[in-house]
């Protein structure tokens, strides 16, 4: 039998099966620039592209912590900015991002259930440069802190 | 000594670096770090006075972690878990520390695992997390 999760008194307003929103950005050789000079990773797989034409993908790719700072950010819009506070990612960087790329990031609601005590979602993300998929993993919101259970 | 770390010297168990590594949270790093990723939310506003960080600065120290690593050039981030314990201030100091908690082959690859603390001033968690990282060429 499933634990009673809910909080009397206030509505259920996310449930299993919904859809978060879509962030969508191109991606630029500027972009990964700027988050070189953001994070000091220079790594010249990222920022130089005669380098990076003799490396596995024959051209610059883009940071994978960048592309997570994205999933964050749609994360945060989704949650009225509580994953900041106690949200938790965990992803395996599947695939390259390349300057040119689009990309989409979102996620469904899998499954609410109690995790550490709370009330919480796990959250499959969707995350895809054009037709390619570069990131897999879930998020993991607790509810209460967005009065959402 | 050499400029980077061999695979086949990583042990489980070291500590990296050997004192936490100190990070400021500061109104340039921040706004460098938005510069580049956009803010969609509107949460990181330079007008409050209490003015929030991004807790995804994390991406940004988490490449300060990594470099204390002195791991080879030409390594792939394989895996990233994060777990954010409370909000991020401006103007705050993080202290942040990595422990190597498994390494092994797989497809020929090395991978290192890492689980990493980064603590405000008063020692509490601010996040923490998983490092997976495949070591690059060190021969």
């Amino acid at each position: 039998m499933s634990p009673d999760l809910s909080i009397p008194g206030r509505p259920s307003s996310i449930v299993a099966g919904d859809a978060l929103p879509v962030l969508s950005r191109q991606i630029t050789q500027q972009m990964i620039d700027d988050y070189a000079n953001a994070s000091g990773d220079f790594n010249p797989i990222h920022v130089d592209p005669e380098f990076a034409r003799t490396g596995p993908f024959g051209r610059t790719i883009a940071h994978g912590l960048m592309t997570l700072a994205f999933a964050a950010q749609m994360l945060n819009a989704w949650s009225e900015g509580t994953f900041d506070e106690c949200g938790e990612i965990d992803v395996a960087f599947i695939g390259p991002v390349f300057a040119g790329d689009v990309l989409t990031i979102s996620g469904v609601v899998e499954e609410i259930l109690s995790h550490e005590g709370r009330a919480a979602a796990r959250v499959r993300l969707k995350c895809e440069a054009g037709e390619r998929q570069v990131l897999a993993g879930t998020a993991m919101q607790p509810l209460e802190s967005i009065g959402k259970v | 000594m050499e400029p980077f770390q061999r695979y086949d010297e990583v042990e489980i168990g070291d500590v990296y670096p050997t004192a936490p590594l100190t990070f400021e949270v500061s109104a340039a790093v921040v706004d460098g770090f938005l510069a580049a990723t956009g803010d969609g939310t509107g949460l990181y506003a330079r007008e409050s006075d209490n003015r929030r960080a991004p807790s995804m600065m994390a991406s940004v120290y988490l490449i300060d972690l990594l470099m204390a690593r002195r791991s080879p050039p030409g390594g792939i981030h394989a895996k990233q878990a994060i777990r954010f314990h409370r909000p991020l201030a401006v103007g705050e100091t993080l202290g942040i520390q990595a422990r190597v908690v498994d390494k092994y082959v797989r497809k020929e690859r090395p991978y290192v695992v890492s689980d990493f603390e980064a603590r405000g001033s008063d020692g509490g968690l601010a996040a923490s997390g998983r490092i997976t990282s495949i070591w690059g060429k060190d021969r």
